[in-house]
């Protein structure tokens, strides 16, 4: 992870189509489009696993069907703990053939539509749900060596319980964390970075314009009509932290995907 | 063992809203879904399918778009689809629509067992699986959570109770309706879908399937909807928890995380 953050590429966050999609080879094309141009530009594709527990496919089923390359590093696949066993087997087992060694583990949204894993098929004992930690827990027993495991860190958690989280994360074989959207700079953040400064910590940059939609990741209102710059933004957190990757999510392929190298230059 | 599935294609939730007019669930416009019911009732099929062998066969009665459903049931495991979907089919009840998929199942032919969801989540009324199992003169079983044991004479199955359950054994052909404790359906994968969408699906008239003009549509259907209102809003709902500080602790954690907020 550490080398790839010492690459300077970008992390690219791409939807997978969705089960309901009634043009679902239209959406197979734009995934492609936006996958080989990521593969292109060298910088990693980031694939959701059923994001805000909207039923989409799986990024490995859609690689492997589309025949897809998974350059090394290069790709990163959610994984939450909204699964069958067997269901996680699959995906754990296809990412391996496939190559892919980055794993993002988190607890994840359900829906009425989705299965939970149980505590007692991933060896977990009192705990009344699996969450990212008994997943983590479990993926590094089951696959030693295989993955390199990521978790989410949320600044805008309460702090000591957000940190105390992070410690039994990192217990259960996390090894690089990805943020919460930050606006140009968070304290808390800044506290992670000091006080974890060998954990590879990738910053997320929201890329829509429309930062009321961070309401609900904030924990208070956002005005709708609260002006945004999303490549502005970008550029303040490449100056504030230098040392960080950036994940980028609601990326603008058509708008602003051509222009991430002269921000990440600035 | 040939099953038939029925599924009804329904509004998505928070979308449904009623005409003030015809009283009628206004569909156009808006999201339509699979009736979550009939997931589970596809999932039995299937699960019968791969332990016994045969073939399952996934129907439903509406307009073209409907065909939507019956592609998402192939995706999950389901054989072939047919589309009932006829100008003369309209203003169908529960009763004439029954009646209508009962005259699908006698057309498609041989078939064992007739699975239906135990409601649709738009109509609420639990009465077409029944209706159709009365058309063709064939058992019942409603409210099913667990196929015990099926054989090509009979099946097992449990039904539930508010109490509790109770053990019933059914001569086949028969039809059966499904609570959501029997299964836990599967989730569609993208191969699935794509064999899904290269299937040539039939759609049937009302001539197609033999229907008497007199028991389909209005004409035959004896109840009409008079009035419909939309339920009244929920009220917040608060709890208070009276047990010891550890006990509050753990069971405030169990809420938060079963609503996946920790």
């Amino acid at each position: 992870m550490q080398e790839h953050l010492e690459t300077g590429s970008y992390h690219v966050e791409i939807l997978p189509p969705k089960q309901e999609t009634e043009k679902i080879y239209a959406d197979l094309d734009l995934f492609k489009n936006k996958y080989v141009r990521v593969m292109g530009s060298g910088y990693c594709a980031c694939i959701t696993d059923n994001a805000m527990g909207n039923l989409a496919f799986q990024g490995t089923e859609i690689i492997e069907e589309l025949e897809l390359e998974a350059p090394d590093r290069q790709v990163m696949i959610h994984l939450n703990t909204f699964h069958t066993k067997a269901d996680l087997h699959r995906i754990l087992d296809s990412c391996k053939s496939a190559g892919i060694r980055q794993l993002l583990v988190i607890t994840g949204d359900g829906s009425d539509r989705l299965p939970r894993l149980a505590p007692a098929e991933v060896g977990a004992e009192g705990v009344e749900a699996v969450t990212s930690v008994e997943l983590l827990k479990y993926i590094k027993e089951t696959y030693p060596g295989d993955f390199d495991l990521g978790v989410a860190f949320n600044p805008y958690e309460p702090e000591d319980h957000e940190f105390a989280k992070l410690d039994r994360k990192l217990a259960a074989g996390a090894t690089f964390a990805i943020t919460q959207p930050i606006i140009e700079r968070h304290p808390v953040v800044d506290r992670l970075l000091k006080e974890y400064p060998d954990l590879p910590v990738v910053i997320e940059a929201w890329m829509s314009k429309k930062i009321s939609l961070l309401s609900e990741a904030v924990g208070y209102e956002i005005p709708e009509d609260t002006p945004y710059d999303p490549m502005e933004n970008l550029k303040i957190l490449h100056k504030n932290y230098p040392n960080c990757e950036v994940y980028l999510s609601i990326l603008g392929f058509k708008t602003q995907y051509d222009r991430l190298p002269e921000v990440r230059n600035n | 063992m040939r099953i038939v599935v029925c599924v009804k294609q329904v509004p998505g939730t928070h979308d449904a809203k009623i005409d003030p007019e015809t009283k009628r669930i206004i569909r156009e416009g808006i999201k339509a879904v699979i009736n979550p019911f009939d997931t589970y009732a596809l999932e039995a099929a299937v699960q019968i399918k791969e332990k016994h062998g045969g073939e399952v066969i996934v129907t439903t009665m509406g307009p073209p778009r409907a065909v939507t459903v019956l592609r998402e049931g192939i995706t999950v495991g389901a054989d072939r689809g047919v589309l009932l979907s006829d100008r003369a089919f309209g203003g169908s009840d529960t009763w004439a629509t029954s009646y209508a998929l009962a005259k699908a199942v006698e057309k498609i032919g041989d078939v064992d067992l007739v699975i239906c969801g135990k409601q649709a989540i738009d109509g609420d009324t639990a009465q077409v699986g029944p209706g159709i199992a009365a058309h063709l003169g064939w058992p019942q079983a409603t409210y099913v959570m667990d196929v015990a044991d099926i054989t090509k004479q009979e099946i097992r199955a449990k039904r539930m109770h508010e109490d509790g359950w109770d053990l019933c054994s059914i001569k086949l052909p028969a039809v059966i309706t499904v609570v959501k404790d029997i299964n836990q359906p599967r989730v569609p994968t993208l191969k699935g879908r794509l064999a899904a969408e290269e299937k040539e699906i039939p759609t049937w008239s009302a001539e197609d399937i033999g229907a008497d003009p007199v028991l389909i549509g209005l004409n035959g259907s004896p109840t009409r909807v008079v009035e419909t209102n939309p339920p009244a809003g929920r009220d917040k709902k608060s709890v208070v928890l009276n047990g010891t500080a550890q006990e509050n602790v753990r069971r405030l954690l169990q809420e938060l995380r079963q609503r996946s907020l920790v």
